[in-house]
C-alpha cells in the first residue's frame, strides 16, 4: 500500500496556525464569592450558578452581583468567542448560566431588570429547522432583551400580530429551505402596508444576502452571532435601511 | 431492538465502491452495488415555484428534462434522480405523488428512445414537531405517510426520508457541546423513532412494489457537521460532530433492522459505517454537493459509494447550461473516472487516492476512511443489547480513534473537547433503561414539550 510522505502538498492546516497561542481569561475579582460568580459564568457552570450567586448575595447588593459577576463574565466570554479562544457551546453554556444567576438576582431586587428592548424570533412557515433561531435568542437574551420566541413553522398572519402586539425593536425570521423563506416576503409586504417598518433581520440555510435585499425592511444576518449588535443598533435608532447599508454592504 | 450481530464484510479492504454484498435492482433496467457506480442528481425548485401544484410539476419535468438531456449528450450510462420533497410536496400528498409521475414518465421515454437506465428516489419531508405534538398521531405524519404511497403510486422507485426523532433534544445538545444528550436524542430517541417510522415505510414500499431506501441523520449529525464547518469556524468542535456522526451510524442502522434494502440517502455521511454491516448499497456525495454545503472530506467519501449525488442543486441558469444539467456533467464524469478504474482494475487504487486525500484533513473523513469505519462498525455489532449500548460503543471507539492516530492533528481545545466527551461517555451507566432514567430527569426540565410518549416509552 503507498504511503503519502507529505500531506502539505495535499491541504494545510490552517486552522492550527497560531493555535497554541491560548490567550486565556483576562478577568478576576478579589471577592472570593464573586470569582466564584465570574468562574461559573466562564465556565458555563449551570450546576453552581445557583450557589455561588446566593453566596454573593449574601454580603453584596443584588446590582453589584449582576455587574460585577455576571455581565462582566458576559463580556469575557463574548471577548474570548470573538477572538476565536471559546467555540458557540462555550457562549451558549454561559448565558444559560448567566440567566439563571440573573433570575435569581431579580428575584433579590424585587423586580426584573429593564430590558433594552423587544425581539420577535420566528421560524418561517413550512419550516420546522429552528436550531438558528434557538441560538439567535439565547444570544439575544444574554444580552439584555427581551425576547418574544413564536417558535418553528410560524404562520405569516402569526408573525404579523406579534408585531402590532409587542412593537419589538427588531423581528428575525430563520429558515433552511429556499421554498419556506418566501414566507419573509410576504411578512415584509404586510408589515409595510400596515407602516410598520421594524427591521426585519432573514438568515440561515439557504436564505440569501441576495434574497433579502429584493424585499423592504429585510435585513441580511449571516451568522446567528450578529443578532444582539444589530439590536443594539436598532435600539439606537438606525432604520431598516440603515442597518441594511451598515450590515449588509 | 438491534439485529445486526456481525459485518457484512470480512474486513475493510473488501470494501469499494460500485459493489454491495447485496445489490439492489430497480427502475429501468437500474442495478445499484451491481459492479458499477452511478450518478444521482438530485434538482432543487427555485424560491416561488413552490406556491402552487401546476408550477411545481412544471419545474420539475424542466429540471428533470435538463438532466436526461445531459446524460444522452455526454454519454451518461444510467442515474437516478432524487425527489427530496420540498415541504409543499409532503404537505400534499397528491403534489409529491404528481411529481413522480411527471419524472417517471420523462424517464420512461429517455429510456425508449435511447435505452437510458434510470431510477427515482423519493424522499418524503419529515416536517413532525417532536416538541409540539404527538409524532406517533399527527397530521404531519398522516401527510408523511400519504405521500409515500402517492409516489409509489406515482413511480418512485426508492422511498426514503431524514427522519426527525430526537431532534428536540439533539438540537439543544449539540450547540452546548453535551455529549450525553446528544447520545440520548440521537442514539436512543432518533433510533426509537425510526424503529416506529420504517415499520410503516417498508409496508407501504411492499403494497406498491417500491424499495424501501434509506433515512440520513441529517437533522442531527449533518447539523453538527456544518455547524463545526471549515478550519475558521468555531460553532462547535470538529472532535465532537465526528462523535456525533458515530453515534448517527447506530441509529441510521435501524432503518435496515426494519426490512430497508437501500441504496441509503446520500447525506448520510455515517452510510460507509452501514455498508459495512448491512451489505447494502449507499449513496454518497462530497465534492460535489459544494453547491449546497461544505465539507471536509471530498474525495475520501466516495471510497465506498454505488449512487454519487450532489446532494441538492437549485435550479438556475450557468454558462454551462442549467445547474441541473452542469452537475449531472460533474456527477457523470465522476462516476465514469470511477467505473473507468473498475473496469482497469485499478479500483483500490483510486480509492486509495480518495482516502488519502482527506483521511487527515480533518477528524470526520479520519473517522469514515473505510478502515476507521470499519472498526466502528466493529464496535457497533459487537455491542447489540440495546440501541444506547451500540451508540455509546460506536462513539468511544470514534474517540479511540481519533485520540489513538498521531497522523490525526487535533488543536488543543479540540482534544480537551474530545477527552471531556470520551470522560462522559466512560462514565454513563451500562444499562438503556438507567441511561433512559437519567436523561428523562435531566432534559424533561431543560426542553419544554419533551415527552417519552413520543418514543413508545
Amino acid at each position: 500500500m503507498a504511503t503519502v510522505a507529505n500531506y502539505a502538498n495535499i491541504f494545510v492546516r490552517y486552522d492550527l496556525i497560531g493555535s497554541g497561542e491560548a490567550k486565556g481569561v483576562k478577568v478576576s475579582n478579589k471577592d472570593s464569592a464573586m470569582q466564584k460568580v465570574l468562574d461559573c459564568v466562564l465556565e458555563g457552570d449551570s450546576d453552581n450558578i445557583a450557589a455561588a450567586v446566593n453566596e454573593a448575595l449574601a454580603s453584596k447588593d443584588p446590582m453589584t452581583v449582576i455587574n460585577d459577576g455576571l455581565i462582566r463574565g458576559m463580556n469575557e466570554v463574548s471577548r474570548l468567542w470573538d477572538e476565536g479562544e471559546y467555540y458557540l457551546p462555550q457562549a451558549i453554556v454561559a448565558s444559560d448560566a448567566m440567566l439563571q444567576g440573573l433570575d435569581i438576582c431579580e428575584k433579590k431586587l424585587g423586580k426584573a431588570l429593564e430590558k433594552k428592548g423587544t425581539v420577535i424570533t420566528h421560524t418561517a412557515e413550512g419550516d420546522i429547522h429552528d436550531l438558528g433561531q434557538k441560538i439567535v435568542n439565547a444570544l439575544l437574551r444574554a444580552n439584555g432583551y427581551n425576547v418574544v420566541d413564536l417558535g418553528k413553522d410560524v404562520p405569516v398572519d402569526e408573525v404579523v400580530a406579534a408585531v402590532k402586539e409587542h412593537k419589538p425593536v427588531m423581528v428575525t425570521g430563520t429558515a433552511l429551505m429556499t421554498t419556506t423563506m418566501t414566507a419573509f416576503e410576504r411578512i415584509s409586504k404586510r408589515l409595510v402596508k400596515d407602516s410598520n417598518y421594524v427591521p426585519f433581520v432573514c438568515g440561515g440555510g439557504a436564505v440569501s444576502l441576495e434574497y433579502v435585499s429584493g424585499y423592504e425592511l429585510g435585513i441580511f444576518g449571516k451568522d446567528a452571532s450578529e443578532a444582539p449588535g444589530m439590536a443594539n443598533d436598532a435600539v439606537n435608532g438606525l432604520s431598516w435601511s440603515q442597518l441594511r447599508e451598515k450590515w449588509n454592504n | 431492538m438491534p439485529k445486526y450481530d456481525k459485518m457484512a464484510y470480512a474486513s475493510a479492504d473488501e470494501m469499494i465502491f460500485g459493489s454491495a454484498k447485496n445489490p439492489v435492482k430497480y427502475g429501468r433496467d437500474f442495478t445499484v452495488g451491481g459492479g458499477y457506480v452511478y450518478p444521482e442528481l438530485v434538482p432543487h425548485p427555485r424560491p416561488g415555484t413552490e406556491s402552487t401544484k401546476k408550477t411545481l410539476v412544471k419545474e420539475y419535468e424542466k429540471m428533470v428534462t435538463d438532466v436526461l438531456d445531459r446524460c444522452v449528450g455526454i454519454g451518461i450510462p444510467g442515474i437516478q434522480i432524487e425527489l427530496e420533497h420540498v415541504y409543499q410536496m409532503t404537505k400534499n400528498p397528491e403534489w409529491g405523488g404528481e411529481i413522480a409521475a411527471a419524472t417517471k414518465h420523462l424517464q420512461e421515454d429517455y429510456f425508449r428512445k435511447y435505452g437510458l437506465k434510470s431510477a427515482i428516489r423519493a424522499t418524503v419531508a419529515d416536517y413532525r414537531k417532536p416538541d409540539e405534538e404527538d409524532i406517533r398521531n399527527s397530521v404531519a405524519l398522516e401527510n408523511q405517510l400519504k405521500t409515500f404511497e402517492t409516489s409509489a403510486a406515482g413511480g418512485a422507485d426508492n422511498l426514503s426520508i431524514e427522519s426527525v426523532g430526537g431532534k428536540e433534544i439533539s438540537d439543544y445538545t449539540i450547540v452546548r457541546q453535551d455529549i450525553r444528550g446528544t447520545l440520548f436524542g440521537i442514539g436512543v430517541l432518533g433510533s426509537l423513532d425510526m424503529e416506529f417510522m420504517w415499520k410503516k415505510i417498508v409496508a407501504i414500499a411492499d403494497k406498491y412494489g417500491a424499495t424501501p431506501g434509506g433515512d440520513t441523520n441529517c437533522a442531527q449529525a449533518n447539523v453538527a457537521m456544518f455547524m463545526a464547518g471549515g478550519f475558521q469556524d468555531r460553532s462547535v468542535p470538529h472532535t465532537f460532530a465526528a462523535l456525533t456522526r458515530a453515534i448517527a451510524a447506530a441509529r441510521s442502522l435501524v432503518a435496515y433492522e426494519q426490512g430497508a434494502k437501500g441504496p441509503s440517502k446520500d447525506c448520510g455521511y455515517e452510510d460507509v459505517i452501514i455498508k459495512s454491516i448491512t451489505g447494502n448499497p449507499i449513496s454518497m456525495e462530497g465534492k460535489t454537493c459544494a453547491c449546497a454545503h461544505s465539507d471536509l472530506l471530498g474525495n475520501l467519501v466516495g471510497a465506498c459509494c454505488d449512487l454519487w449525488s450532489n446532494e441538492a442543486v437549485e435550479y438556475h441558469d450557468m454558462f454551462g447550461g442549467t445547474t441541473v444539467a452542469v452537475f449531472a456533467e460533474i456527477l457523470g464524469y465522476d462516476v465514469s473516472l470511477m467505473n473507468t478504474a473498475i473496469e482497469l482494475g485499478k479500483a483500490k487504487d483510486l480509492q486509495q487516492m480518495m482516502i488519502h486525500s482527506d483521511k487527515y484533513r480533518d477528524t470526520h473523513g479520519f473517522i469514515l476512511c473505510p478502515e476507521n469505519a470499519y472498526e466502528i462498525g466493529k464496535a457497533i455489532v459487537a455491542n447489540n443489547t440495546s440501541y444506547y449500548a451500540r451508540a455509546r460503543a460506536a462513539a468511544i471507539k470514534s474517540g479511540e480513534l481519533m485520540l489513538g492516530d498521531s497522523k490525526l492533528q487535533i488543536s488543543a481545545f479540540e482534544k480537551e473537547s474530545l477527552e471531556s466527551a470520551m470522560r462522559t461517555l466512560e462514565s454513563l451507566p451500562d444499562k438503556e433503561e438507567d441511561f433512559i432514567s437519567e436523561c428523562t430527569d435531566i432534559y424533561k426540565k431543560l426542553i419544554p414539550g419533551f415527552t417519552l410518549a413520543n418514543y413508545g416509552l
